[in-house]
């Protein structure tokens, strides 16, 4: 459990919660279950998988985190807030006139590698930054985290192929599988079955996890990482979509919902056991 | 035209590993010699247009200088949202070219011609729009494509017109070559395949000055401003839609122009082809071909039936 203690240490998924929960409510913004689902892939991601410089983003021998679901954009802010990549001001005035911070992943903002939020186009990036590695004969991975709601886009699969044909193995795709799109769930909206098995038959090697377990998240990564025999790599992560605040979990209205002092101060106090 | 282009995409890939070709499974014949010569910067992406694109932008901030080849109908139409957001917005130095734009696939139907590709690719910011008229402007058009190191369309039409210019011309943004010279009255400003349509009427005995537009966005404000006050009517020809073409760029600019000359859209009026038949039936079809256009010219008022 030592090895947990310290592995927990940096990018705390509840801190990380309580930061977009911030943003949230001084921007009263939307998207903020979807943020939620995916703060352990994140956080896992940043703290143990991606290899980069915050003081040099820009760095040719960078690994690419490419947010394909932007709207899940507020977590990855999150993550860069901990970086010191971004201010204390940023996430304070998250929304305000002028500033930079949007409500969909944004190439301008340091940390953020593609323009997205249109669901379909991030994968395709990644997938182009995945080839220009393997041709400058680079070490460099690019991580994908795309939604589920987003794999109804045709252009997810034709990456997907695209991935396969090239030998991507440095390309890892993580679905967050929250089971839920903007109007439904994603079984009432356009079921895809198993995800797993949708992309094994697209010849990607992939893996299944509960993705708010950290450690299985983790040493998903890790196995996936270490397989380099040509295929493309998928994490499916199941979560929840909201998860961290009871009264989000699994209710979609939270896609589109703006907090109010009550319900702010209510997630704000689930959230702040382990204020650091 | 086409040996200029697949000649100057090869120079270049030669000179700099860092070009690559993007093809959507199209190009058969075209890119013979490139697979052959630079294989290691060949890449068919399959018929998945969208994802090529996005591809392009990936490789572009990778390193690379992504050459992204489709038919004008799918490079840029069918793709406008990825060039947008994934290549304009980060001004990304990927290079676009629409092939067979106009009624080049005249047998083929509504579906592989393309008359509004100008129009959708002018209104995104960042991309500038070529469009040569010959073979020396093909060369110009893709020598200054890859200098500008940003994001680029360029369209080409009907290939196999023949030469307008006597050798090569050397381009710069936004740069109008003037063909043949008059003191005043009329002008012709033509782009593409309509180039050596205009340059037929003179040779017909039609007075008039001609200007050659290959950079369709910018345009140089300067000299359509002399040309707008040297001339009393200035005629637009392209084998595009005449609804967001270079004439509704010359007629924008000209209506903030004093005593601006009257312009004459010449193009495609707003509507599909309805037959199907050789590329000159389909001029004909819609009014494009030398006499038409003559006859247009002739008495500019003229509305066809």
């Amino acid at each position: 459990m030592a090895k947990g203690g310290e592995f927990m240490k940096r990018f705390d998924a509840t801190s990380l919660r309580r930061t977009i929960l911030d943003m949230a409510y001084s921007g009263a913004t939307v998207h903020i279950g979807c943020a939620f689902s995916i703060v352990e892939i994140l956080a896992v991601l940043y703290r143990n998988h991606l290899r980069f410089d915050p003081a040099d983003l820009e760095s040719m021998t960078r690994d690419y985190m490419v947010l394909s679901k932007g709207h899940g954009v507020m977590a990855q802010y999150a993550c860069l807030r901990e970086l010191g990549v971004l201010s204390a001001d940023d996430i304070g005035q998250y929304f305000g006139d002028g500033t930079r911070l949007k409500g969909l992943a944004d190439v301008h903002v340091p940390g953020v590698e593609a323009t997205t939020g249109s669901l379909g186009h991030g994968l395709s990036v990644a997938a182009g930054l995945a080839l220009a590695a393997r041709l400058r004969q680079s070490k460099q991975r690019a991580f994908a985290l795309v939604g589920d709601g987003e794999l109804n886009e045709g252009s997810i699969w034709e990456a997907v192929m695209f991935a396969a044909q090239f030998k991507l193995d440095n390309i890892v795709i993580l679905v967050d599988e929250n089971g839920f799109q903007a109007m439904g769930t994603t079984d009432e909206v356009m079921s895809l079955g198993s995800i797993q098995r949708k992309f094994e038959a697209f010849d990607c090697e992939v893996l299944s996890v509960d993705g708010h377990d950290e450690l299985a998240l983790d040493e998903a990564l890790t196995r996936l990482l270490g397989n380099a025999d040509g295929r493309p790599k998928v994490l499916v992560a199941k979560t929840v979509k909201g998860k961290g605040v009871s009264f989000m979990e699994n209710d979609n209205a939270w896609h589109y919902t703006r907090l109010k002092s009550d319900t702010y101060a209510a997630a704000l106090a689930e959230l702040g056991g382990e204020k650091v | 035209m086409r040996n200029a282009f697949s000649d100057a995409l090869m120079a270049a890939a030669k000179s700099d590993p860092r070009v690559l070709l993007l093809t959507g499974d199209h190009g058969y014949a075209l890119f013979d010699a490139f697979r052959r010569e630079c294989p290691a910067q060949y890449i068919n992406c399959g018929i998945a247009e969208q994802n090529m694109v996005g591809v392009a932008a990936g490789l572009a901030r990778g390193g690379f200088f992504p050459v992204v080849y489709g038919l004008a109908a799918f490079v840029p139409v069918r793709v406008m949202e990825q060039i947008k957001i994934d290549i304009c917005y980060e001004n990304l130095p990927v290079v676009l070219i629409g092939d067979g734009a106009g009624f080049v696939y005249s047998h083929l139907g509504n579906s592989h011609q393309s008359m509004e590709d100008i129009a959708c690719a002018r209104s995104l910011p960042a991309l500038q729009v070529l469009s040569p008229g010959d073979r020396y402007e093909m060369s110009a058009c893709m020598e200054l494509a890859f200098r500008l190191r940003q994001p680029v369309y360029l369209r080409m039409g009907k290939s196999d017109r023949g030469d307008v210019h006597g050798g090569p011309v050397r381009l710069e943004s936004g740069e109008m070559l003037c063909v043949r010279k008059a003191t005043a009255g009329r002008a012709l400003l033509a782009t593409g395949s309509m180039l050596r349509t205009a340059i037929e009427l003179i040779d017909e005995g039609l007075d008039a000055e001609i200007w050659s537009v290959p950079s369709i966005k910018p345009l140089n404000l300067e000299t359509l401003q002399s040309i707008a006050q040297r001339h009393h009517s200035v005629f637009v020809l392209e084998e595009h839609s005449v609804l967001g073409g270079l004439g509704s760029c010359v007629s924008e600019v000209f209506a903030s122009i004093p005593g601006a000359a009257r312009v004459h859209r010449i193009g495609v009026e707003d509507r599909f082809s309805t037959y199907c038949g050789t590329y000159d039936y389909l001029l004909r079809e819609h009014g494009l071909d030398g006499a038409s256009i003559a006859q247009r010219i002739a008495d500019p008022d003229m509305r066809k039936a």
